[in-house]
């Protein structure tokens, strides 16, 4: 709760004495109220009490139930006040209280008779106050004098009606959209805030009528709009219009005109709205961005921070796309990184970073220095990303992009900021060859002093990777060393596996590896030595010797399980007789239920692949299969789906299917739910007509015996098909069963049931049954461990598209396979937190994920298919102004007949 | 929508917040996140002198006014223009209410009016009325003097 007054000055004694809320209390505040009550009523002692309840209210106080209830009736009671001050106070405070349904009975009529008073304010007032207390059948009441209100004189009393029914119609769209005539009317008043209340009422009445609002934007933008908040809702009305129609026809951009006429107007707000309205059309042209740009760039030099700001961030956006269109701003924007308020600052500096061209770096990077050491770690990160980016754009700077990372480094700042700036210098290694040993140098630098297990875990991850590839590698052992002398045991213990890697990779370092690697047998933590162990055991035991390949795949190869899905194994795997079975752990990533997505501070933050995944669903389903005689001899199975819904939601049987896929079978399982409280069915089984599925023969059905009530029962059908073969087809679904009547009363069924069928819909298996969704931790490198030998590359023109986004995704379900990231995350890293779990910007995104306006992009995919084929699959999409797509698409597979396969999937699609 | 308006003192003590759309659950997160900026950015701010911050979708215009923060927090059409507008509203009419630069015991002084401004300006996250005189007038449920 808040003191209710500051220290400021000596005479504090004083002031405390004159706060008029010090020392308040709710108790003493509620037997005050009671002066409501008084026959003769003092409006100036009553206004003061409602003035302390409101305080109350706004320090977060809650009456109860009975306190509030109390407080109402009370306050009611003023009605009979003519003090107007009072009777405004006795407005706010009942719109404060929000009386239950039952009490609103007690103040209707007074409100009601307000409502009609001669006085135009009584009027407004009561309106408000009716509208937030009023439920369905009260509004209907009132209904008449509400139109009546809209189409008002006094253009308060029009407000209150207006912004009232904005509000009612969330609650009750039907009523209040039997007012659009009057709305209508109001659109046309003089007075500017009815017409700005009118037009978004009457916006959001006809929201889901495409041509309504079309015909509203047609007769507005002709000129009959005074109001400088109505024009800005207006040009947001206009540009949803000109994207809609954008989409289906061709040709001149209608309403251009109005948004560049309005780039004229005298109110700055509707100037930088019909500026920022043109920024963000799609496919916009130079031509018709240059005199948006031209506005916003005299507003960068305003008095005004929003105005700075605004136009500023608007510039950020349009040089993500068209950065040769900004540069002409580039000296404004070179002066707003002194700006007082960072975020102007911030967003100066990444777009500049946008817009600058290989020269600017060197001097940008000098004014970057200065800024960075009175900006907050959030900006920082901000500009680290942008950094990174210029750096990937002009790959010959790294030297001084990579030496100002290395140097904001060694400064203080917090994780976040630390985990950009290591993920930047990550990328840039991986992504310029040239910047690889001065980076990796860096970073052995930083974990000398880092106070971070998860980044020096990261980094150790990365430098047992590259340091074996760079041309000395020994100059990294010391580094890598230090942390097995000074850390912690989860840094140690990375430590461990980085000294063996390098000692797996560098047979000249082997033998000094093994040195160091003894010494670690002694650590006073268990993992450390059992890695140690296992290393010293395992990497063979002549020193001298070469490292065998198997080994090495063994000890540092991918998992190729997601890791999710190997906890899951290992949590239900009882231990027993029988060892582990490494190969029983499910590949798929199965998509994650929506809430899981929803929920905050769940985010791993910068994972490559692996999403959290319950995975029992497919370790129940191999073993109810197995555990069925009929398709115990399939073999393993190979993959199951989400299952399809063959019903549509509420009819009397719900049926959806789950395709199971084997190598040479597959199988429906069909789960049904009887919804009927009165049937029993007995013998249901589902008849599957293959006819337009020429490769699959039924072999075997196992009928469901009895499918009560509610209780959901499955019945399955099997097929047979070539052998590895990605047969595809179509299957038409028909429910048989017997049906028996239930009496309701005892629950029992009757003895004789009637033969019954009903239609499902058909099910198809397509291409994407056969993959299955499995990430790759890294693309680049499982990319490169492919065999080039085994690729194919074709281009394909897909035609018009609505965006890229849909086109990705199409592309994606079509193929069913594992969108990939940008992943920075070591593998043996997996298990350690983060140090703050909270959402932070992260450095990685899915590549399934198409940024805004852009007008190309590349997906990485991974999976595998049929026959344990690792599948990866790079995927570029390019649009032009017409919308036609473009489509490049290249496969690498450990087999070539696959990657062919995979191109003739994507043909046929 | 007007998402939230909060008025504290110099140490970040709540004195009006008006939440409108917003869960009670994530008030406190919001209240702490305004706080936080305003301790960050308003240290050395002159009074009145508007900032402005983006935070995921919402926009936020703050500044500081006598001894008092205000901070608004709009979202879609109540983007940084708009808000800086409502800004604008609230600090001529809290002036206008105080007769100066409100200090705390100024403001604390004029709640209850304050109170009533605020309602004639923001009503449940739509910005209602923009002119001190006019807010003024109906804060006393008299007619506005522009009709």
């Amino acid at each position: 709760m808040a003191q209710p007054f500051v220290k400021k000055d000596d005479d504090h004694d004083e002031e405390e004495e004159y706060s008029p809320f010090h020392g308040i209390e709710k108790g003493a505040v509620l037997q005050e109220a009671r002066v409501f009550h008084d026959p003769q009523l003092d409006a100036r002692k009553c206004s003061q009490v409602i003035t302390k309840l409101l305080y109350l209210l706004n320090q977060g106080e809650t009456f109860t139930k009975v306190e509030a209830t109390g407080v109402f009736f009370a306050v009611t009671k003023l009605f009979q006040s003519k003090d107007t001050v009072l009777r405004r106070m006795v407005y706010l405070m009942i719109k404060e209280l929000s009386p239950s349904a039952d009490e609103v009975i007690i103040v209707t009529s007074s409100l009601m008779k307000d409502m009609n008073s001669k006085t135009d304010m009584y009027r407004a007032n009561a309106i408000r106050v009716l509208c937030r207390i009023t439920d369905s059948t009260l509004l209907a009441q009132i209904e008449r004098y509400l139109k009546q209100a809209i189409v008002d004189k006094n253009p308060v009393v029009s407000s209150a009606a207006l912004v009232s029914a904005v509000h009612l119609l969330q609650t009750n769209p039907e009523i209040v959209k039997r007012w659009s005539n009057e709305v209508q009317e109001a659109v046309q008043s003089r007075a500017a805030l009815v017409q700005f209340h009118a037009l978004a009422l009457l916006h959001q009445i006809r929201q889901n009528d495409r041509l309504a609002v079309t015909k509203l934007v047609t007769s507005l933008t002709k000129g009959s709009v005074r109001s400088p908040l109505a024009q800005c809702l207006l040009m947001r009305y206009t540009s949803q219009v000109i994207r809609e129609s954008n989409a289906n026809t061709q040709g001149e951009r209608p309403f251009f005109d109005y948004l560049e006429s309005s780039l004229r107007h005298k109110a700055e707000m509707v100037v930088f709205e019909a500026a920022r309205a043109i920024t963000e059309l799609s496919g916009v042209t130079s031509r018709e961005l240059t005199p948006a740009i031209t506005v916003l760039q005299l507003f960068l030099s305003s008095s005004k921070p929003v105005l700075r700001f605004a136009a500023i961030r608007t510039l950020n956006k349009v040089a993500n796309t068209h950065p040769l269109a900004v540069t002409n701003c580039n000296i404004d924007m070179e002066s707003l990184i002194s700006d007082q308020n960072r975020s102007i600052a911030t967003l100066a500096i990444t777009t500049l970073l946008k817009t600058g061209n290989e020269s600017s770096v060197d001097r940008l990077m000098k004014q970057i220095t200065n800024f960075m050491s009175d900006i907050a770690d959030e900006f920082k990160i901000v500009v680290v990303e942008a950094i990174r980016s210029l750096c990937l754009k002009f790959p010959l700077k790294y030297r001084s992009l990579m030496n100002f990372l290395s140097n904001i480094l060694r400064e203080e700042g917090g994780f976040d900021y630390k985990k950009a700036i290591v993920d930047s210098i990550v990328i840039l290694i991986r992504d310029i060859p040239e910047a690889k040993e001065i980076g990796l140098f860096h970073l052995c630098e930083f974990i000398e002093d880092c106070e971070f297990t998860y980044l020096s875990a990261q980094i150790l991850h990365f430098l047992g990777n590259e340091g074996p590839k760079t041309s000395d590698p020994s100059r990294y052992i010391r580094y890598i060393y230090n942390r097995v002398i000074l850390e912690n045991a989860t840094v140690r213990a990375c430590a461990v596996s980085t000294l063996a890697k390098f000692g797996a990779m560098v047979d000249s370092l082997k033998p000094r590896i093994f040195v160091l690697l003894r010494r670690c047998l002694f650590d006073s933590d268990d993992e450390v030595r059992d890695r140690a162990t296992l290393y010293l055991n395992t990497l063979g035991s002549d020193p001298s010797a070469e490292t065998d390949q198997e080994v090495k795949e063994f000890l540092f190869g991918p998992l190729d399980v997601p890791l999710v899905n190997l906890e899951t194994s290992l949590r239900n795997y009882v231990a027993s007789e029988v060892p582990f079975d490494f190969v029983s752990v499910p590949k798929e990533i199965k998509s994650q239920p929506l809430a899981e997505k929803k929920a905050p501070g769940k985010k791993p933050a910068g994972l490559g692949a692996a999403p959290t995944a319950p995975t029992s669903a497919v370790d129940g389903y191999e073993k109810l299969l197995s555990s069925i005689p009929e398709f115990a001899s399939f073999g393993k199975l190979f993959k199951s789906s989400a299952p399809v819904e063959l019903t549509e939601a509420e009819t009397e049987y719900s049926v959806n299917v789950v395709k199971h896929i084997f190598d040479s079978h597959v199988v429906f399982q069909y789960n049904c739910t009887n919804t009927i409280t009165e049937q029993l069915l007995e013998m249901v089984t589902v008849f599957v007509d293959a006819s337009e599925a020429e490769e699959f023969s039924e072999v075997a059905t196992k009928p469901l015996r009895s499918l009560p009530y509610d209780l959901p029962g499955q019945t399955f059908v099997a097929f047979e098909k070539p052998e590895g073969v990605p047969a595809m087809g179509k299957f038409s679904n028909l429910l048989k069963f017997v049906v028996k009547e239930v009496d309701p009363a005892t629950g029992e069924a009757e003895e004789e049931g009637v033969e019954d069928e009903y239609q499902l819909e058909d099910l198809e298996i397509v291409a994407a049954d056969y993959m299955l969704k499995v990430g790759v931790s890294n693309f680049k490198n499982a990319w490169e461990s492919l065999d080039p030998e085994n690729e194919r590359i074709d281009e394909y023109g897909l035609g018009v598209k609505e965006s890229l986004t849909e086109t990705v995704k199409a592309v994606i379900d079509i193929l069913g396979m594992q969108p990939c990231e940008v992943s920075l995350l070591p593998n043996d890293a997996l298990h350690l937190t983060t140090e703050k779990n909270q959402p932070c910007s992260t450095s990685s995104q899915g590549t399934d994920v198409v940024p805004s306006n852009s007008r190309s992009h590349t997906c990485l995919l991974s999976g595998i298919f049929l026959g344990n084929v690792k599948v990866l699959v790079r995927v570029s999409f390019g649009i032009d102004g017409s919308k036609q797509v473009a489509m490049k698409l290249a496969v690498r597979s450990e087999d070539l007949e696959i990657s062919e396969k995979i191109h003739e999937i994507v043909s046929e699609g | 929508m007007l998402l939230a308006v909060l008025f504290t003192n110099i140490e970040g003590n709540i004195l009006v917040e008006r939440f409108h759309g917003v869960p009670a659950e994530e008030r406190l997160h919001w209240r702490s996140f305004l706080v936080k900026l305003g301790a960050d950015n308003l240290r050395r701010a002159k009074s009145e002198e508007l900032f402005v911050a983006t935070h995921k979708s919402v926009y936020i215009v703050y500044t500081m006014l006598g001894d008092v923060s205000i901070f608004i927090v709009g979202k879609d059409e109540y983007d940084e223009l708009t808000l800086s507008e409502v800004m604008c509203t609230i600090i001529s009419s809290v002036k206008d209410v105080c007769g100066r630069t409100p200090t705390e015991r100024l403001f604390l002084d004029k709640y209850g009016k304050i109170c009533l401004c605020l309602d004639e300006i923001v009503w449940k996250g739509m910005l209602e009325n923009t002119d001190k005189t006019r807010i003024r007038n109906l804060t006393r449920l008299k007619p506005p003097t522009d009709i």
